[in-house]
């Protein structure tokens, strides 16, 4: 410890200057020396007790009521100096945290990844970014044997950790459904049995799941109370709110989801989100589903993944960068 | 972000009044609140969110949790003073099926 | 060997008394007066835990001389509630997070070694030694 064999004389010396000429300078230097001395660990009751000291070493006549007065601030400052001592264990504990969620956050990339497929005569764009570490959306693509797209998106109540473990147990529980081809409502019926049985009462997930059969041009679809997505009609440039109606997973352990079926035309576009799209607080409010409308709108003719891309971009501008909510938004759209 | 809880249980319903927002900073109270409560045997609750300008899923969650509490001590919750956008988020959520909302409310909310 | 005086802990008067004890022996055993203050924040810290947690209990205090090495030593015991999660009040911002001052880290903190041992229903031990340098 070279610092502290010198600290004594180093202190001395400042005491000496300031007392001599009380000058800004010599109070700066006292201000680097408590830098140091922090940088050393040196506690403010051993500051004091040098302080002590060094005064009756200078002034063998100080009186003894002043010596006595820093025992008194020895002991306040002991306090000071274990309060000091937590702040730092804690903080080191938090940088531990803050490294640990970023793993974490890595295998959950890693864990949930999907690829978006690549297929003749379906354009698709998809994009999800956390309002913090880890994501509590989730959304995933599968495609069968008989080139039929299904699609998944889903939003677990609440943000962070606990969304992110919830949303990594849906992901396996989908891993797990049986081979065979199954229908949108046969697959929420399934995953509410996994979430009944598995999740705390106070969570639960709502889940959007379509499939487009590109030998029919059919799209089918159930929801499990999830935020209702748009479908655009090319032919009348229209937009219609997609909805279903059905129960949050985990809520009901028998619930049946009504399934949904209609025609994709070229030029049509489904587009699916989650709630943090819509949730998407401004100063003047919420943004309204028509504001979303118009921005698709102004995208429109370019690639699916563009148009979400640029939408998100708006819409992180309009809340000026500040996320408070995980935000998914997917678009399919049939080539013309 | 503020959030304030009446409750008055002097009658034989239970009634909290809920005012401000429920997010995910104010969620924790308001199921601190409730769900002690909830897990009375056969209690009868009604909360009234006339007075909440914001709700997200956060309070959903503990709606929810409420209900499968009471529910399974056999208790009655209702929910009543929906504004439009609360009342939306309980259809999405096909919760407007389950739960016991808006039911006794004269002249109706908007 | 050791040489060991107790003050009993049973309100908040004894508290003062055993920081006395303490400072009287940390005094006579040499240390300066940081450390002295350091022993008797330490000394505090257990008695009142002692006193809020336990209604009754005994600080004693050792002298320590171990193969030529001064040291003084504080047990801490009472037959209270005892701890039911130990690794809990040893982190740190479990117990100072009402503002109630060091905790059991901070006791550990202060002085050199630190041994608890806690039994739910039939009360906690600690020892907490300082060497003199």
């Amino acid at each position: 410890m070279e610092f502290r064999e010198m600290m004594e004389s180093k202190y001395r010396e400042l005491l000496e200057n300031y007392i001599r000429e009380q000058s800004e300078q010599a109070l700066y230097a006292g201000q680097k020396f408590s830098r140091k001395s922090i940088e050393h660990k040196v506690s403010p009751e051993e500051i004091v007790s040098l302080h002590k000291s060094l005064l009756i070493e200078m002034y063998p006549e100080v009186p003894e009521s002043i010596l006595h007065s820093f025992d008194i601030l020895l002991e306040v400052m002991i306090g000071y100096g274990l309060a000091y001592r937590e702040h730092q264990s804690l903080r080191h504990q938090q940088e531990e945290l803050r490294s640990e969620m970023e793993i974490a956050a890595n295998v959950q990339q890693t864990l949930l990844g999907t690829k978006v497929p690549v297929i003749q005569g379906l354009d698709i764009g998809a994009i999800s970014v956390p309002a913090k570490h880890m994501n509590g959306d989730y959304f995933h693509f599968v495609q069968d044997e008989n080139n039929c797209i299904s699609v998944a998106i889903a939003d677990v109540i609440g943000k962070g950790i606990p969304a992110a473990l919830c949303m990594s147990m849906i992901k396996y529980a989908m891993d797990s459904l049986p081979e065979n081809r199954m229908e949108p409502s046969g697959i929420l019926e399934n995953l509410n049995r996994v979430v009944e049985q598995n999740v705390d009462p106070s969570m639960f997930i709502t889940m959007f799941y379509g499939m487009f059969d590109p030998e029919s041009d059919q799209f089918y679809y159930a929801s499990a109370g999830h935020e209702p997505g748009f479908y655009y009609n090319a032919e009348k440039k229209e937009y219609r709110d997609l909805n279903a109606r059905g129960l949050l997973l985990g809520v009901e352990k028998r619930t049946k989801y009504r399934q949904y079926q209609m025609e994709i035309h070229p030029g049509d576009m489904i587009v699916l989100m989650s709630d943090g799209v819509t949730e998407c607080r401004t100063e003047e409010g919420f943004i309204e589903r028509e504001t979303l409308i118009d921005y698709i709108d102004k995208y429109i003719d370019l690639s699916a993944q563009e148009i979400v891309n640029n939408i998100f971009k708006e819409l992180e501008k309009l809340q000026h960068f500040q996320l408070r909510d995980d935000f998914t938004l997917i678009i399919l759209k049939r080539d013309v | 972000m503020n959030i304030s809880i009446d409750v008055n249980e002097n009658n034989a319903v239970s009634e909290i009044k809920v005012s401000g927002e429920i997010d995910a900073y104010t969620a924790p109270k308001l199921r601190e609140t409730l769900f002690p409560m909830s897990e009375q045997n056969g209690v009868k609750m009604t909360v009234d969110l006339s007075d909440v300008s914001y709700m997200d899923s956060t309070g959903l969650g503990v709606f929810v949790g409420v209900f499968k509490n009471v529910r399974s001590n056999e208790g009655e919750f209702k929910i009543i003073g929906l504004s439009s956008r609360l009342q939306r988020l309980f259809d999405i959520t096909g919760l407007a099926d389950i739960i016991d909302i808006n039911s006794q409310i004269e002249g109706g909310v908007q | 060997m050791s040489i060991q005086s107790c003050v009993t802990i049973i309100n908040e008067w004894d508290i003062v008394a055993a920081r006395q004890l303490g400072r009287n022996v940390a005094k006579e055993l040499g240390f300066g007066t940081v450390d002295q203050a350091r022993i008797t924040t330490a000394i505090s810290e257990l008695a009142r835990n002692i006193y809020l947690y336990a209604g009754k209990g005994q600080i004693c205090i050792d002298k320590l001389n171990d193969a030529g090495k001064a040291g003084l030593r504080i047990h801490a015991a009472d037959n209270g509630p005892g701890i039911n999660d130990i690794r809990q009040v040893m982190e740190d911002g479990f117990s100072t997070s009402g503002g109630l001052g060091a905790g059991l880290p901070g006791v550990k903190r202060l002085m050199d070694d630190f041994h608890i041992e806690s039994e739910t229903g039939s009360g906690t031990q600690i020892k907490a030694t300082k060497w003199l340098r």
